[in-house]
């Protein structure tokens, strides 16, 4: 995967390796365990039938797979299902409308574009406190009207995330789409090319590790996303992974820590795997491009 | 006769609506929620139900037989237990909320003040409840709510370590440091403190938290300062510095340790004990002695039902609330379930679980937790100052004591 | 190597213009019969028809403002793709659209609230705080017997029927309770009445609010209070401790003869200053806004808590963005094995929900039990979360671990649009790696990048649930007025102020939101001018 023109040089080793490759091995195996060190506690309640979050330091202590079975008998795959759709159509949704928005303000020149652009992540700012009464007012009125974009349902949902689909994605994007050059659509222009066809045919094809990236962060952003979901889903039937979890966490006495932590260990993996899935796009995929375009 | 005529006309209109609602699923006319079915709704009626998802595995098989017995479908949307207030309080209005809400009494305040709760009236039912159950639905002289169950915290005792009964605080102490274990007792605190499990000792010192009237109900006239307040949080710091009480241990923290075996006594509710017995230790449930040689008085706890101000169901709704809620079978079938003390007389006296009639015989001395307005501005400061003066940053107790009084009647007076 | 790029960019858009201008009628989408002209009519139809359905719809229910709003929305979109110019506009619109319903709104909202007393107390309408205080003022006659009760219905009529000393009394809402003869009465309640129907269970069911809003009178001059059933099947005797006139816009006491007046602040007020509850939203002006300078409560801690909040969002970007672009330099070496495995555990933080990491973190955080202290420090009792400078510190650190992966994946992937063989040649010629990385990757990387970190500050300017789940804000000042602690930034003390005092406030919640909304924007917007970010557009 990672065969790029780079690759190509004689091996290091010895003492260079160390200093110029070996130390990131180092790097990365610390920085591996930081990040798995809190983790673990939740792998290790999710192995104990009846216990609790962080009550206990001995971790692993015992080994029981209950609460995974136990999860089938809950709305866990159900949730897991809801997520996978919302945050798929989500991510989908911000990427294609953030791409045009983000060529649109690469390649067109127009007035108000700075403002404008401005004005796309200024918005972006403004504090979600009151976002909750304000999406169920809106949400409700929505319904009357579009039954299938009003409350409790997953497009409708869906809308309210696409709505910040413009703004810190779009200057992601806008960034990336500045350094593709120009000279590509300007000939594919002299060869007839509608700006449609440049869009679609070539820019979108040379800013696929930026795509990449939006949609990943799109669709981990709406992942974790339980605030307005919360408001808008308001069956258990209904809820997304993050609305569930959040739900048993929020039980103060009783929470079903076995459960919660076992839920969360399996909706990490979603995650991981787009990103194993979504990494060659990233990486590299500019590369591929070049040699082609 | 003029009167009548919009009433017939709305009437119609809604009986119009439900026909198109369940001809058509997508019609403009459909302004309920959409995934409501409406049905059955001409035949009978559906009662939107929300509760919290501590209790729902309760409600669920009661709902099951009120629909088999009237034909009324209970459609339980469960809320998370952190929201389901603020949202029915922010959605009754829109016409959105449910027709019934399960909840616990202590909301019943905030609920009043805004409008959002309909009255009910028990009758001559109410007679066959515990006095203060009913009575903590109470506010302004009238009931709103129907209650269920009751709850409370006790000292729960594991036998294998200690099994002497304590007549003091200090005696539990003692105890609990002579059996060698690493807490001699726990009382969950966590870095916000925990006014509700400190209340029984609170309350033995003669500092309740506000002033009670002959009947039971609160008045607005906080009662925890003066001499009494201040030798609790004399007493307070000397627990803090015996290392009996301490901040770093949160309530995920004390269930653990005391399912380790690593303390003789914790002052918890029944909502660990199932954990407990689950585990299987031996335990007994014990009131909780006195620090201050006044009677140690738990805040008492009780579930019930509201009705929406807001219901289009009013009169399916008053028959499962008033009505059915309010039966010895219902009761019964709540305490089976949920594992409470039923409010209902009659079911009470046939509960023979000894953890339970613990629990119960500790709460006889407790009065409901405070259901006024003015109780959500003192939580944060009471707290606050407790572990403060638990964990020494507040070196001066009384002082302490005595900013958060005025600190909170400053709150409570906006 | 940057100006360079930076100036080819700076002449493009006249080349750009210039050629669009030239070739307009043949490259222009609107003209353009291919399969993407097909494409485009099919999906602008599909939103035409669903835009006319919901007009429609719309119309139906009387929601003006939805019309409103689709009909412009229709036009625009109908207008923008079959026009030949607009081109920009063509790429901007859906997410315009979408930006604009949920995004704008939500800002008009609460811009709305921010004006208003909403909250506990003023939670609807003049209107159902009317019916709320007559219904919670009702009294029960005292010493009044419970009533077994029929539903009747006469003409479209309702009446009810009781047994009252064992003669059968029917009335209506205009005509007080009076002995009917011919009655069948059963175990105490009438079951049927000549010339009424007695309602079976299915028509009261459908006659609800008709039923448990119906007073019959008593006595016919309403002296004896009014019979009411909640439940259709037992009556109640009640008699108002109010009466609201709509003439005066008052309630009168009826026993104390107290009066209380509407007042501008939405609640019927007495002369003495108490009041009924609840009382209704009404506009209270600037109020809110003023109430964060003038309560000396909050005013007291407020500049702490600003610098905090400051200092907070600024490490916070700094930190993360330094790691996150540290761990994307090193592993973007292709000659790095196991690149992808490394990756994708890098990212694991981010993969989990982040209310559960703060969870957890507190949990390890703790003084004397939290695995920190008692595994990893052999039993130290470093107060991590409740000594006021290390609880700063920690709410950083937890911080850098949940949001290093953010800008580890926008650097991993900006860095791909640094075209490698610039900066192979520049080692080729014998810059160092830190020397490259400075003055040719970083230059390059900031032009995607620097936007993002504005973006991340004003985020984590807001940033509640890190704060309210791992810390609460706390430790707390001690006896301080108001709840708030060492680590509260703005908007938590907000929500401790206006949610948590036991009183919701969301119009000063929603003043607050507006202000901080102040802040930041001038703050970003500063800050790109300051950056040239913009200057580079």
């Amino acid at each position: 995967m990672a065969t790029t023109s780079l690759e190509q040089h004689a091996p290091v080793t010895g003492l260079r390796w160390w200093r110029e490759v070996g130390w990131r091995h180092v790097i990365g195996i610390v920085m591996i365990a930081i990040c798995v060190l809190p983790l673990l506690y939740v792998i290790s309640a999710s192995l104990n039938p009846n216990g609790t979050l962080t009550g206990s330091n001995k971790l692993f202590r015992t080994f029981s797979l209950t609460n995974y079975s136990e999860l089938a008998s809950t709305d866990f795959a159900k949730w897991g299902v809801n997520s996978l759709v919302i945050c798929t159509v989500t991510a989908l949704g911000t990427v294609f409308m953030g791409a045009a928005a983000a060529y649109a303000f690469s390649r067109f020149r127009f007035s108000g574009r700075r403002a404008s652009l401005t004005a796309l992540l200024l918005i972006q700012m403004f504090p979600q406190m009151l976002a909750f009464v304000a999406i169920f007012l809106l949400l409700l009125s929505v319904g009357t009207v579009f039954p299938a974009l009003g409350l409790n349902s997953q497009l409708g949902l869906i809308a309210v995330y696409l709505g910040g689909a413009l703004g810190v994605n779009t200057f992601l994007m806008y960034g990336f789409f500045n350094t593709v050059p120009r000279e590509l659509d300007e000939a594919a222009k002299i060869d007839g090319a509608s700006h449609a066809q440049i869009f679609f045919t070539i820019i979108l094809r040379l800013v696929a590790p930026i795509l990449a990236v939006v949609g990943l962060l799109s669709f981990v952003s709406a992942y974790g996303e339980f605030v307005v979901a919360k408001v808008v889903l308001q069956r258990v039937e209904h809820y997304t992974l993050a609305v569930g979890l959040y739900v048993w966490a929020s039980d103060e006495r009783n929470a079903p820590w076995g459960l919660f932590a076992a839920a969360a260990v399996l909706s990490a993996i979603p995650v991981v795997l787009l990103f194993q899935f979504l990494q060659r796009y990233i990486v590299g995929g500019l590369f591929a491009g070049s040699v082609k375009g | 006769m003029r009167r009548s005529i919009p009433l017939v006309a709305t009437a119609l209109g809604v009986a119009l609506t439900l026909a198109a609602c369940s001809g058509s699923s997508n019609t403009p006319a459909a302004v309920t929620t959409p995934s409501e079915t409406a049905t059955t709704a001409a035949l009978t009626g559906t009662l939107t139900v929300w509760v919290d998802e501590t209790r729902i595995k309760d409600i669920k098989p009661v709902a099951d037989s009120f629909q088999a017995k009237t034909g009324i479908v209970l459609d339980l949307v469960q809320k998370a237990s952190g929201d389901i207030r603020t949202d029915f309080v922010a959605q009754v209005p829109t016409g959105q909320g449910p027709d019934v809400i399960i909840g616990a009494h202590d909301w019943t305040g905030e609920f009043v003040k805004n409008g959002v709760v309909a009255p009910v009236e028990l009758g001559d039912k109410a007679g066959t409840f515990s006095k203060s159950a009913v009575n903590a639905f109470a506010y302004g002289g009238k009931q709103y709510g129907v209650p269920y169950a009751i709850e409370n915290i006790a000292l729960v005792r594991n036998n294998k370590l200690v099994k002497d009964t304590p007549k003091t605080f200090d005696e539990v102490i003692a105890q609990g440091k002579a059996a060698g274990t690493q807490f001699p007792v726990i009382i969950q605190q966590g870095d916000k403190g925990d006014a509700y499990h400190l209340y029984p000792l609170q309350t033995s010192f003669g500092a309740p938290v506000f002033k009670q009237q002959a009947d039971g109900s609160y008045t607005n006239e906080l009662a925890l300062g003066a001499d009494a307040g201040t030798k609790f949080a004399a007493y307070l710091q000397k627990l803090g510095q015996d290392k009996v009480l301490d901040p770093a241990i949160d309530g995920d923290k004390a269930k653990q340790a005391f399912l380790d075996g690593q303390s003789p006594y914790i002052v918890t509710g029944p909502w660990n004990t199932t954990a407990f017995k689950a585990a299987g230790m031996d335990i007994t449930v014990l009131p909780i002695p006195s620090a201050g040689g006044q009677e140690a008085k738990p805040f008492v706890g009780v579930q019930g039902a509201f009705i929406s101000a807001k219901t289009k169901n009013a009169v399916l709704a008053n028959e499962f609330v008033v009505n059915y809620l309010t039966t010895e079978a219902v009761q019964d079938a709540l305490y089976a379930t949920g594992g409470r003390v039923p409010a209902l007389k009659a079911s009470a006296a046939k509960i023979n679980d000894p953890i339970l009639v613990g629990f119960n015989a500790a709460g006889a001395t407790g009065a409901p937790m405070p259901s006024i307005p003015e109780m959500g501005s003192v939580w944060g400061f009471w707290g606050t100052t407790e572990v403060q003066i638990i964990g020494g940053q507040a070196a001066d107790p009384a002082a302490a004591w005595t900013t958060m009084v005025d600190n909170i009647k400053s709150a409570i007076k906006g | 190597m940057s100006t360079q790029q930076t100036g080819s960019r700076a002449t493009a858009p006249d080349i750009d213009e210039q050629i669009v201008t030239r070739r307009k009628g043949t490259t222009s989408h609107a003209r353009d019969f291919g399969p993407g002209f097909f494409v485009k009519l099919v999906l602008v139809a599909v939103v035409n028809a669903l835009g006319v359905y919901g007009i429609l719809a719309a119309a139906a229910v009387g929601s003006w403002g939805i019309v409103g709003f689709l009909v412009i929305a229709l036009v625009l979109v109908d207008w923008v793709y079959f026009s030949r110019r607009m081109l920009p506009v063509k790429y901007l619109l859906p997410g315009l659209l979408f930006l604009l319903v949920y995004q704008l709104f939500v800002m008009a909202y609460t811009g709305y609230v921010a004006f208003t007393n909403y909250g506990d107390g003023h939670n609807s309408t003049k209107a159902d705080a009317i019916s709320a205080i007559q219904i919670q003022t009702e009294r029960r006659v005292e010493g009044s017997p419970s009533y077994p009760l029929a539903v009747l219905e006469k003409g479209g009529v309702l009446a009810v029927a009781i047994v009252e000393n064992d003669k059968a009394m029917v009335g209506t809402a205009d005509q007080a309770l009076a002995a009917v003869g011919g009655a069948t009465v059963e175990a105490g309640r009438v079951t049927a009445v000549p010339g009424y129907t007695t309602l079976a269970f299915a028509q009261i069911a459908q006659r609800q609010d008709e039923i448990t809003n119906l007073r019959v009178p008593v006595a016919a001059d309403g002296s004896k209070g009014s019979l009411r059933t909640q439940d259709a099947s037992t009556g109640y005797i009640y008699t108002p401790s109010t009466v609201y006139d709509a003439a005066t816009d008052t309630f009168t006491d009826v026993v104390a003869g107290t009066v209380y007046k509407a007042s501008a602040e939405g609640t019927f007020t007495a002369a003495d200053g108490t009041t009924l509850n609840p009382g209704w939203r009404a506009g209270v002006g600037l109020k809110n806004f003023t109430t964060m300078f003038t309560d000396s409560r909050i005013s007291g801690p407020f500049f702490n808590i600003l610098a905090w909040t400051f200092a907070f969002a600024i490490l916070s970007v700094a930190t993360t963005f330094a790691l996150g672009l540290f761990l994307a330099v090193t592993f973007n070496d292709p000659r790095v094995r196991y690149r992808r495995l490394y990756r994708s555990l890098l990212i694991l933080p981010y993969a989990f929900p982040g209310f559960l990491a703060a969870l957890v973190w507190r949990g390890m955080l703790n003084p004397r039990f939290g695995f920190v202290n008692e595994v990893l420090l052999r039993g130290t009792h470093v107060p991590w979360l409740t000594d006021p400078w290390l609880a700063k510190v920690s709410v950083l650190l937890v911080n850098l671990w949940l949001g290093f992966p953010y800008m580890f994946l926008i650097c991993t992937g900006a860095l791909q649009a640094i075209p490698g063989d610039v900066i192979e040649s520049a080692r080729m010629d014998g810059a160092g790696a830190l020397r490259i990385l400075r003055s040719m990757t970083l230059p390059l990387l900031m032009i995607s990048v620097a936007p993002l970190l504005i973006a991340s500050f004003a985020f984590n300017f807001n940033n509640f649930t890190l704060i309210y789940m791992l810390t609460g804000g706390g430790p707390n000042f001690a006896g301080s007025p108001i709840v708030v602690g060492h680590t509260d930034i703005l908007i938590s003390m907000v929500y401790s102020v206006a949610f948590e005092g036991g009183n919701k406030q969301y119009g000063l919640a929603s003043a607050v939101s507006i202000l901080i909304f102040v802040i930041v924007g001038t703050i970003s917007w500063i800050g790109f001018r300051r950056t040239k970010t913009l200057e580079e557009l």
